[in-house]
């Protein structure tokens, strides 16, 4: 083909995930799709900045790598230090700890799913952009808008009453955590749970109407397989806090389990490439090319056995039934995954705010630095975490190596990227709708670039055709 | 030495006090508000971060309430707008000389120069940030010096020295390289006169010097125990 008669359609910036990007499609001269990139521009620097911090320092320096999963990072991270420590939490501690790493996991997928996706769901993912946000949402469905912002008010309250604080917690030491929870907070979290698992029902009951209603469209959205990575209890049992590895294939086939998070590097390598920030990581034995893997809540449900908790565990059943127990490939479900992961979290909530101990006054162990090299794992609302540090003998950080979940879907949003352009974009003639559609790819593995930039539907937004020669064709312009 | 009484007037206010006594010590008897940041009650006086400056009436030049002893007849303000435009102006050059970022300091919600920005309602910084190159030493097995958080008070250098009696900490370089060193500037955990007391860390209104074995939310220093401390020595019980 000649190369002179290609065209590129940019996608920038991409509107309502967490960050900044954009997308560019490169055309052939019949107006087919061959090529797509999400390019995330902007660069954050911790891992080289952290160098020379003290490593105790690091849970509270990279709750600020997020602004809607900074309780995952500092879970990571006191893991990571823990392990340079040699000390185990206390038993309180970590029963909050792990409350807390709900509480933003429900917040997040809240987030996800009702501020920035269900717009397209509620309101068409041909309607009019101002309007299809969460401010669209509430002038058409109070009610539901109105209980998707206390859901996520729900989450982030569980981390401001053990702490003081909503967003970026203080306190939560290796060792375990600063401050006990009081009987009064305990109580007051309590009373959240029945409205909170109401909502997500509802939640649950539109998803499940629009997969009804649109088959066609949620299992051709972009259905390429990939293998999956999570994170399994001893019984093989869905796990965000604390667990082992599983790595599945497209089959469902386990390649890995019960791998230790801290042997990470044996499994995952990362590639970079020249025209994006984000990093490339695949599973190692299969190569760059077969070993694409996907985290999230669509890869922990694929790689789990079993939910923990009954209400999540019949939801689960229903799910498996999509692709016959095998793993469910279709982007358009990792909205399904994530509200059975909410609700999940809300049972887990109560049992936890029902343990005796949870107000134990017992809540710290504290030891000194003893090990050069830290690793610590958890699951983050996006995906598998870790954090990896290595010290100085006087705890001095040398190097850190952050593996984020955003960054090991990268491979796979660009081919679901590419996968949904294929489907919906021909020719010259583009429909703001069917660029919603590519962006929609992304927003279903809700990636979050940087720290909680919300754009929601107000930010410029526009598409140029141009040929090699940078010449525009045309232009399709969003208005603030 | 004799104390002998005189009469003074402070914003307005006439105040019966004696001779010997800083503008300071007197404005904090009468409850009348002065900011400090290099001043802890019990160790000498240096006059080094200039936020307690006032004006005295046929004096032409703002003077260090710390350092400027009282006189009768005085007449002294604490609070006009020109002492407010200094503090906010010294407030600001503390902020854009080192490398504070609050967020992430050990000291957030406990620190002295936290507080001075909102007393002086610093909502921005006009000056340009130096983002000066500065070291962490982590040496020291229970305690950390960061440099990018330290605002040369001298604090530590003088509760080392007047109250632990180890001169551990002193004073290097001029200007923006000026720098808090232990011994001859080795490292804190090969210095062979800190007796690990920590003095210097209580005294420290930053998040400079800091224990290793607390995380954020969890610093609480208490430089008044430093002061108590002395005024129980007094005693000599």
């Amino acid at each position: 083909m000649d190369s002179t008669t290609k065209k590129q359609i940019v996608i920038s910036p991409v509107t309502r995930i967490e960050g900044h990007a954009k997308i560019t499609l490169q055309m052939d001269d019949r107006g087919q799709v061959t090529e797509a990139r999400f390019h995330v521009n902007e660069f954050r620097g911790f891992e080289k900045f952290c160098e020379g911090r003290l490593y105790t320092e690091m849970p509270v320096i990279s709750a600020r790598i997020c602004g809607i999963c900074p309780v995952s990072h500092t879970i990571s991270s006191v893991k990571a230090c823990e392990m340079i420590q040699g000390v185990e939490p206390t038993y309180a501690g970590n029963l909050l700890r792990k409350l807390m790493h709900i509480g933003q996991n429900i917040s997040s997928h809240a987030l996800a799913f009702f501020h920035l996706s269900s717009p397209d769901f509620l309101l068409g993912y041909d309607s009019d952009p101002a309007r299809r946000n969460i401010l669209g949402l509430a002038e058409k469905y109070r009610d539901l808008a109105i209980r998707g912002i206390r859901l996520r008010k729900f989450g982030q309250e569980i981390s401001e009453r053990i702490t003081g604080k909503k967003i970026h917690a203080m306190g939560i030491a290796p060792g375990g955590i600063a401050f006990p929870l009081t009987e009064e907070n305990r109580k007051a979290l309590l009373n959240w749970i029945p409205e909170a698992k109401e909502t997500i029902h509802i939640g649950i009951n539109v998803i499940k109407k629009f997969h009804d209603e649109n088959e066609a469209m949620v299992k051709s959205f972009s259905p390429t397989p990939t293998l999956y990575l999570g994170t399994v209890g001893s019984g093989g049992q869905h796990e965000l806090y604390d667990g082992k590895l599983r790595f599945v294939d497209e089959d469902g086939i386990i390649l890995q389990d019960h791998v230790d998070p801290k042997r990470y590097l044996e499994f995952i390598a990362e590639r970079s490439v020249n025209w994006s920030y984000l990093k490339m990581p695949y599973y190692k034995p299969y190569g760059f090319e077969k070993g694409i893997y996907r985290v999230g809540p669509l890869a922990r449900l694929n790689v789990a056995s079993r939910m923990k908790t009954p209400e999540a565990q019949a939801e689960f059943e229903q799910f498996k039934k999509i692709n016959n127990s095998k793993p469910v490939h279709g982007t358009f479900y990792f909205h399904y995954a994530r509200l059975i992961e909410a609700l999940s979290g809300i049972e887990d909530a109560e049992i936890i705010l029902n343990d005796k101990l949870i107000t134990d006054k017992h809540v710290q162990h504290f030891a000194r630095w003893n090990n050069h090299v830290g690793i610590g794992c958890s699951e983050a609302p996006r995906g598998t975490l870790f954090h990896h540090y290595v010290t100085e003998n006087t705890g001095k950080i040398k190097k850190v190596n952050l593996l984020i979940a955003t960054g090991q879907n990268n491979p796979a949003m660009n081919r679901s990227i590419l996968d949904v352009a294929q489907q919906y974009i021909h020719g010259d003639q583009i429909e703001e709708g069917m660029l919603n559609r590519v962006e929609s790819a992304i927003r279903c593995y809700d990636p979050c670039l940087s720290c909680s930039t919300h754009a929601t539907g107000a930010m410029p937004f526009m598409v140029e055709l141009v040929d090699s020669e940078g010449r525009i064709l045309k232009t399709i312009a969003r208005e603030n | 030495m004799s104390m002998t009484k005189l009469t003074l007037q402070i914003d307005g206010r006439s105040i019966e006090t004696e001779s010997g006594r800083t503008i300071l010590e007197v404005c904090k008897e009468n409850d009348i508000t002065i900011l400090t940041m290099c001043h802890l009650k019990g160790i000498t006086d240096v006059g080094a971060c200039r936020l307690c400056l006032v004006e005295i009436e046929g004096v032409s030049k703002l003077m260090s309430a710390c350092t400027t002893k009282v006189a009768d007849k005085m007449i002294i303000r604490t609070s006009t707008e020109k002492i407010k435009r200094y503090q906010r102006i010294t407030t600001e050059l503390f902020a854009a000389e080192r490398n504070h970022v609050c967020s992430v300091c050990i000291a957030n919600g406990h620190c002295e120069l936290q507080k001075l920005a909102y007393d002086v309602k610093m909502d921005h910084i006009r000056y340009p940030y130096l983002f000066p190159q500065c070291e962490v030493d982590t040496s020291h097995p229970l305690y950390v010096l960061d440099h990018n958080r330290c605002i040369v008070c001298t604090r530590c250098v003088r509760v080392c020295a007047e109250v632990e009696g180890a001169y551990n900490w002193d004073v290097m370089n001029r200007g923006t390289n000026v720098r808090i060193i232990s011994d001859f500037n080795t490292p804190w955990g090969e210095s062979i006169t800190c007796s690990d007391c920590g003095k210097c860390v209580e005294a420290c209104p930053t998040g400079a010097l800091w224990p290793k074995a607390v995380v954020q939310g969890q610093l609480n220093k208490a430089p008044e125990f430093i002061s108590d401390l002395i005024e129980k020595r007094k005693m000599k019980l």
